[in-house]
């Protein structure tokens, strides 16, 4: 049961922190249309391969087109400098963002401690995630190297979310220089005026400008939510599959216990214990084997949950350890404890109403 | 607690063929005596206690506990009958291997919903009467054979039974521990007034019995 449970917590914690990650990736668009380059490969708002867009043409013709409310040119980089480590997914990431725009992409976001946004006209200043900043031991003011440029943290961000956790934000002339992409952006986020559909804006954008492709935020979750949903369903499934698996085998194992110890079930029976009684006591065993696997599982499944995180994103486990309520979430590890319990004394019916049956006459007469 | 019994059958299907260990048997117990049913093995002993103890039912015939036909009672009636009314001693002794000996016999006083105090007072003093005080915190696979019998007449006890059914009682025991469980019951049967009914080969609880009663194929007939 505790393998099980393990398994369970491992599979279905590193699926639930992938889908979270992916989802946020919109959030930070929110209510906004998205205009990327017209062969960009993107995943929810955020192109992952493709070209740039020349920042001042574009953001200028789109400016024009009538329903525009503000205009946002992003420069986003899977990445934060030129890293070395081999990693499965990309987990860390740049943002170049003009400073006056932070609050509408980022929103209304603190920092932490002493920390400061950048002013206006920063040339060197960025502000960095708070898994991050652990990892490399970055605070408010220390010095840091990107691609060779010498910046300064100016703060590290109050957040939960997974994406900003992992990101160094910066101005867009900043990063724009830093990754050597002058003058260029990869997303520009396109707040509509009120009176204005995103469908119509989105179509307007394309049709004005060729070289583009403009998502409104429900075309940008239709990409990626049938995949996230079938990646949830697939992962209940395996869950189900295994739970399963484990009904069979607590209910087999529980049916061979009781087996050996006909003789007690069938005494009882003759000193006249209640069948209720008889009952309870399987119940009650398979109820503990439950609470036991619950626990040593869910131990060690988030204990697996995190080494897998670190693994795929070669952050190391210890910067995991303290977030492990994040990645295995109070809530979950309750569902999957109450689902682990509930399969084991689901186990020990068939097996407690056996026991009830026991009679020691007929037990006597099979032993002699 | 008298039990009579008439024209008590009980058969089993084995196979095709259908076996009936206990034929047409009449007897009546309504005196506190120890009572021996002798008989080779598969006579039918173990069988007729079995339906006297409630834990089994006739093929026909009837029981009548206290004139009170046993067909006509619940399956709840029945135990709590078995639980406060009768005791059993097995000859395996039946002890639950993960309980210690006062556990054991705290257990039907427990199934009889008595209080934890009750429970441990009465076993402790029924560990007394069967000699046993200072091996009440032991688990039976610490214990001897004997002393694993003690404790089950002790459990046997527990409820003060107004009879106490035992099958081949001394069956696993040496002579002399035979012996010393025979006095045991006989001074139980004596000082508590409680009926004893025994299945046995053994010549010494013959010997001891007030009543014998002899079983052969199925039939029981009064010792001559």
């Amino acid at each position: 049961m505790a393998i099980a449970a393990t398994f369970v917590i491992a599979v279905g914690s590193t699926t639930m922190r992938y889908t979270t990650v992916i989802r946020e990736m919109n959030i930070l668009f929110n209510g906004q249309v998205t205009v990327v380059d017209k062969n960009s490969l993107v995943i929810q708002a955020i192109p992952v391969s493709g070209g740039m867009l020349p920042q001042e043409s574009t953001v200028g013709r789109i400016g024009g087109i009538p329903g525009v409310g503000a205009v946002t040119p992003v420069l986003f980089i899977t990445s934060i400098g030129s890293e070395t480590l081999t990693q499965l997914v990309p987990v860390n990431f740049t943002m170049g963002i003009p400073i006056v725009d932070w609050e509408l992409v980022l929103g209304p976001i603190r920092l932490k401690d002493n920390g400061h946004f950048p002013a206006n006209d920063s040339s060197n200043e960025v502000v960095v995630g708070p898994s991050i900043a652990d990892q490399y031991n970055w605070t408010a003011g220390t010095e840091i190297q990107v691609n060779g440029y010498a910046l300064r943290v100016s703060g590290v961000f109050d957040t939960q979310m997974a994406l900003l956790n992992r990101c160094l934000v910066m101005s867009l002339t900043l990063a724009q220089t830093v990754y050597n992409y002058p003058l260029s952006v990869n997303i520009i986020a396109v707040k509509p005026l009120q009176y204005m559909p995103q469908q119509n804006l989105t179509t307007a954008i394309k049709e004005k400008i060729d070289y583009v492709n403009a998502l409104t935020e429900t075309q940008r979750n239709d990409v990626v939510e049938p995949i996230l949903d079938q990646m949830q369903t697939w992962t209940v499934g395996i869950e189900a599959v295994v739970f399963i698996i484990s009904l069979i085998l607590v209910m087999t194992v529980t049916v061979m216990s009781v087996s050996e110890r006909r003789r007690d079930f069938a005494t009882l029976d003759a000193l006249g214990a209640p069948t209720s009684y008889v009952f309870k006591v399987v119940i009650i065993e398979t109820f503990l084997i439950g609470v036991l696997g619950g626990v040593i599982g869910i131990a060690f499944g988030s204990l697996t949950a995190i080494v897998l995180a670190s693994l795929y994103t070669s952050i190391p486990f210890a910067l995991f350890f303290p977030s492990i309520l994040q990645i295995v979430p109070p809530l979950y590890m309750l569902e999957m404890f109450a689902a682990i319990v509930g399969v084991c004394c689901l186990g020990g019916i068939i097996p407690a109403i056996n026991a009830m049956r026991m009679r020691i006459a007929e037990v006597l007469r099979a032993e002699y | 607690m008298k039990i009579r019994t008439v024209n008590l059958t009980r058969s089993f299907r084995v196979g095709s063929s259908e076996i009936t260990a206990v034929k047409a048997v009449n007897i009546e117990i309504n005196e506190p005596k120890l009572v021996a049913i002798v008989g080779p093995s598969g006579s039918g002993k173990s069988t007729l206690l079995n339906l006297i103890g409630l834990n089994d039912y006739p093929t026909s015939g009837q029981i009548f506990i206290d004139e009170a036909d046993a067909s006509q009672l619940s399956g709840r009636e029945r135990r709590r009958i078995r639980n406060t009314r009768m005791g059993f001693v097995f000859q395996t002794f039946n002890l639950f291997p993960t309980l210690n000996a006062l556990e054991n016999v705290e257990l039907p006083m427990s199934l009889a919903n008595k209080s934890q105090k009750e429970q441990q007072e009465k076993a402790m003093k029924l560990l007394e009467t069967v000699g046993l005080t200072h091996r009440s915190s032991h688990r039976p696979k610490q214990l001897s054979m004997g002393e694993m019998q003690r404790v089950a007449i002790a459990r046997a006890l527990a409820n003060q039974p107004e009879i106490i059914i035992a099958d081949e009682p001394t069956g696993e025991l040496d002579s002399k521990t035979a012996k010393e469980i025979i006095t045991l019951l006989q001074n139980i049967n004596q000082r508590e007034k409680t009926t004893v009914v025994m299945a046995t080969h053994d010549e010494k609880i013959i010997d001891a019995a007030n009543l014998v009663y002899t079983m052969q194929d199925g039939k029981l007939s009064p010792d001559s």
